[in-house]
């Protein structure tokens, strides 16, 4: 009797453990934070990976934010690893990494600092999806909305200066000018900010946590409002804060094309993709646009964008 | 002024805790409402100073000195706004609008000013100006951490006190207003329900007075809604009973007293009776005392062997202690009868001494006592008749009861001289003192309960007091057992005047004056009549008895007129002696000289036989007196005078 339960248990936790081994996930999800969008993200990605693959085990996802990131817990069996935002990719860099990562919600020029910083040990192959929203597109969404815009004022921070020159340039393919104000040094966001805002007709807020944070936004926008210039963020919380439009990428747009990136690895793929993101969103804030009288439609405005992307 | 306390202590009793209420209540409203006004103070202060943080936001952001200033401005017109000061990040103003105190802006934040200040009734407040943050918890905007925010700047308010000072200042009139208006209220319901003990209570009390002043009529002041109603009930209740009491009291003590005047009464009437009893027992005596006392004297006459006469001596002495006896009680009933008539004169002292001197020689030289009358000058003013009764009565009752020493009379002037006070003194054997208030009752007589004869009847000093009474005189005894008594009697001194004295009636004794005498004789008792006979007809005396009034008419028409008619008064017939007197004289047409006997002491037989100016002697008489008056009568015949107006009542 004692020994038929003894056999019984032993057996019963061996076969737990084959079934483990047996149903090791193959993606690897890591989230820097666990906020709504981190985690949108996350579940996105796990949808599309069940619905590509049913019979497979579903994809281990890690917050940093709960734990600590386990090497050998993690990556056991593992053949891809997704991280989300730029904490998530510097931490999956620390480690002894030989699968592929896909890294998203991550800017392009965190991801490049990233990149140059991380441990030359690190054998993986890092592809990714930005955050940010190519200037091209962002440009062409001027032109849609604000077709008087002439002089575009941006604000650079010390992260974000180096984009300067390429926003410059995508800018004068439409025939605008870049009006561009730097933050750091003895100069205050304010008289930056002032020096910008003077003759420009537009605002477009790049992604610089230095200029643009939760203490200094609504005062910029305050100081953007009373020179009655508009604002074109990159985030809808910018849009509620104040700012008149954004365009940006949802988090379920960007994990369906993290996904797809991850699902080429998962097929054998080793090359290496780094994308803009390819969906995208206008948000706008039809409250300033009635203040700064300007008749626009987010609708319309995201499918006239799409459409000339489209179209060459 | 008695219901001053018990009103001062309900009073304080009902208002102790209204003033204790209302001043609680004071107290807590006040420190409430102050408490409050601070709270409110240092709220809305606070929240100025927010506002202005908040306010001051972008203009610190912006760097704009004009916004802040404007807005410094603005807020500073808001009550009790001091001052107000806008600073940067790096301490330096911006905006300043009223009178600062403070240089710098670390001053203005330290303790120790904000103290000062506070001692100085000003608040300070300060604030730190943060940018205003925006959740923006997105991926989008990149890593967040490591970002301190910087302060934009600094805001410093000064808000004056002065305002809530002043307000806790009124809210505290306020309150001792309405505390006292409370307190005013509270005492006059104190006092009105005060009265409303006290009011009962001084009703009662009225009440209580009223039945101890003896008004015992239930109060009319009891109402029903009265808190003490039961009590002022039973106490109407309590004087009701009283009422029945003492009515029934009143009627018990009438009855008690009714009973007394019936006992007095019969008292009054026992003592009439005895009185009736005594004189007619007096009155029936002296007839056969009077028919005794002839017999015996005419016995006396008799030739007699010497145990005979000794019997008739013995006999004689005991007729005439009984004829003492019947004088005594004669003079006590006619004192009785108010039958005394006092006759008021002035009148010599010295005269009245020497009669009385004169009377009792005899007996103090018989018992070898000194009997001492100071002679006196003095005339008083009194009945003299009267007064020497008195006198010689008091001096012979010391002669009597003196066995040895001096008796003395005398006289000396008192009362400035006004008064006379005659003295009767003897050395004999004194009255102790429990007796001297009882030695002038009837019949009483000190160590004598054997009533031995031979001491007296016990009339004597009965008789004096009375007189004295009578008189208007008073008379006292001072005596001691062993030294002596002296009675004094005090009467009016009168001035002496020019005396002719009368004169004396010196009766000669020669017994022939009555030899051949004829006399009627009218009485209708037998033995008297033959007692009165046989004395007169042994004393020579040619007698004719008449035992009633027929005979007498008989006898005077038969024989000659007779020289003195002597007539008892009762007759046993409708006439009396007097009427035959009359009769009698008519019929010889002369004024024959008459004497009357009688054994009442009727008031009014004194006054006829006085307006008939004629001699009243009473019964028993006693044969030397008659025979002293017949010899008299004789004399008066013989001087062919008018008959005597003496009159002798007083007789002995």
């Amino acid at each position: 009797m004692g020994l038929r339960a003894i056999h019984f248990i032993v057996g019963w936790v061996l076969s737990i453990s084959v079934f483990a081994q047996v149903q090791a996930a193959d993606l690897v999800i890591v989230s820097s934070e666990k906020t709504a969008g981190h985690v949108e993200t996350a579940q996105t990605v796990a949808l599309e990976f069940t619905r590509a693959y049913p019979e497979r085990a579903q994809p281990s996802i890690t917050y940093l934010s709960d734990s600590r990131l386990q090497e050998a817990e993690l990556l056991q069996g593992a053949r891809v690893v997704m991280t989300l935002g730029s904490d998530a990719l510097a931490s999956v860099l620390a480690l002894d990494v030989r699968i592929p990562v896909v890294a998203s919600l991550i800017p392009r020029a965190g991801m490049e600092r990233i990149l140059r910083e991380a441990p030359s040990k690190s054998q993986a192959s890092v592809s990714a999806v930005y955050l940010d929203q190519p200037f091209s597109r962002q440009v062409e969404l001027m032109r849609l909305a604000l077709p008087n815009t002439r002089r575009v004022g941006v604000l650079f921070g010390s992260e974000s200066s180096q984009q300067s020159p390429t926003l410059q340039s995508a800018l004068q393919l439409k025939g605008m000018e870049l009006v561009s104000g730097y933050i750091g040094g003895s100069g205050t966001l304010f008289s930056a900010l002032k020096a910008v805002l003077d003759d420009t007709d537009v605002l477009l807020a790049v992604p610089d946590s230095k200029v643009y944070n939760g203490s200094t936004i609504s005062n910029v926008l305050l100081a953007t409002y009373r020179a009655r210039v508009p604002v074109i963020a990159f985030s809808p919380a910018y849009v509620r804060a104040g700012a008149l439009m954004s365009l940006h990428s949802t988090p379920r747009q960007i994990g369906i094309q993290a996904f797809a990136i991850a699902k080429t690895h998962l097929t054998g793929n080793t090359g290496i993709s780094l994308q803009y993101p390819t969906d995208f969103t206008v948000v706008l804030n039809e409250q300033v646009a009635r203040s700064l009288d300007l008749v626009l439609d987010e609708r319309s405005l995201t499918e006239r964008l799409k459409r000339s992307e489209r179209r060459p | 002024m008695r219901f001053q306390g018990i009103r001062f202590r309900m009073l304080l009793a009902a208002i102790t805790p209204v003033f204790l209420v209302v001043l609680a209540l004071m107290a807590v409203f006040w420190t409430t409402r102050v408490s409050d006004l601070d709270s409110a103070h240092t709220t809305r202060a606070r929240l100025i100073v927010q506002q202005l943080a908040r306010a001051s936001e972008y203009g610190l952001f912006s760097g704009n000195a004009a916004s802040l200033q404007a807005i410094a401005n603005g807020l500073k017109t808001e009550p009790d706004v001091r001052s107000i000061a806008i600073f940067n990040g790096n301490g330096q103003v911006l905006a300043k609008a009223g009178e600062t105190r403070y240089a710098e802006l670390p001053e203005a934040m330290g303790a120790n000013y904000i103290a000062r200040q506070k001692r100085l009734g000003v608040d300070v407040f300060w604030e730190r100006v943060w940018p205003s943050n925006v959740a923006l918890d997105d991926f989008y905007s990149g890593p967040t951490q490591g970002l301190n925010s910087n302060v934009l700047g600094y805001v410093v308010l000064e808000v004056s006190r002065d305002r809530l000072d002043q307000s806790g200042q009124e809210t505290l009139l306020v309150a001792l207003g309405i505390g006292l208006v409370g307190l005013m209220l509270g005492g006059w319901l104190a006092s009105r329900l005060g009265e409303g003990v006290i009011g009962p209570v001084m009703r009662v009390s009225r009440a209580i007075e009223r039945i101890g002043e003896g008004d015992l009529n239930p109060s009319s002041e009891a109402l029903p809604s009265d808190p003490l109603f039961d009590l002022q009930t039973r106490l109407n209740q309590m004087a009701q009973r009283l009422a029945w009491g003492r009515e029934e009291l009143e009627y018990r003590v009438e009855v008690a007293t009714r009973e007394l005047r019936l006992k007095k009464e019969e008292a009054e009437s026992a003592t009439l009776a005895k009185s009736r009893f005594l004189a007619a027992a007096s009155h029936d005596l002296r007839q056969p005392t009077h028919a005794l006392g002839m017999f015996v004297a005419r016995l006396g006459q008799l030739p007699l062997d010497i145990s005979a006469r000794q019997v008739v001596d013995s006999l004689e002495a005991s007729v005439s202690s009984m004829q003492d006896l019947l004088d005594g009680l004669l003079d006590v009933s006619r004192l009785d009868a108010g039958a005394v008539q006092v006759h008021r004169t002035e009148a010599p002292l010295d005269k009245l001494f020497q009669a009385v001197h004169k009377a009792l020689i005899p007996l103090a030289s018989s018992k070898g006592l000194r009997l001492r009358i100071r002679p006196t000058q003095e005339w008083f003013l009194s009945d003299p008749v009267l007064l020497q009764r008195v006198v010689m009565n008091l001096a012979n009752n010391a002669v009597r009861y003196t066995e040895q020493g001096t008796v003395l009379v005398a006289c000396r002037v008192i009362d400035g001289g006004s008064s006379l006070r005659i003295d009767v003194a003897d050395s004999g054997i004194g009255i102790s003192p429990e007796h001297q208030q009882e030695i002038f009752r009837e019949f009483y007589q000190v160590g004598n309960s054997g009533r031995d004869r031979t001491q007296g009847l016990g009339l004597g000093l009965n008789i004096v007091e009375r007189t004295v009474k009578l008189l208007g005189h008073s008379i006292s005894l001072r005596s001691d057992l062993g030294c002596g008594t002296r009675f004094s009697i005090v009467l009016p001194r009168a001035l002496p005047q020019e005396f002719s004295a009368p004169a004396p009636l010196t009766l000669s004794a020669q017994g022939g004056e009555l030899e051949g005498m004829r006399i009627l004789i009218v009485e209708d008792d037998g033995f008297a009549l033959e007692a009165l006979q046989s004395l007169l007809q042994s004393w020579g005396c040619v007698v004719n008895a008449a035992a009633n009034v027929q005979q007498a008419l008989d006898f005077v028409n038969a024989y000659p007129a007779p020289d003195l008619v002597l007539s008892d008064f009762r007759l046993g017939e409708d006439r009396n002696g007097m009427d035959v007197i009359d009769m009698v004289r008519a019929h010889s047409r002369r004024p024959i000289a008459a004497c009357l006997m009688s054994g009442d002491t009727d008031a009014n037989l004194l006054h006829a036989a006085k307006a008939r100016n004629l001699t009243l002697l009473h019964k028993p008489v006693r044969p030397a007196k008659l025979r002293s008056l017949m010899r008299r009568l004789a004399i008066s015949n013989a001087s062919d005078a008018e008959a005597s107006t003496q009159e002798l009542v007083a007789g002995r």
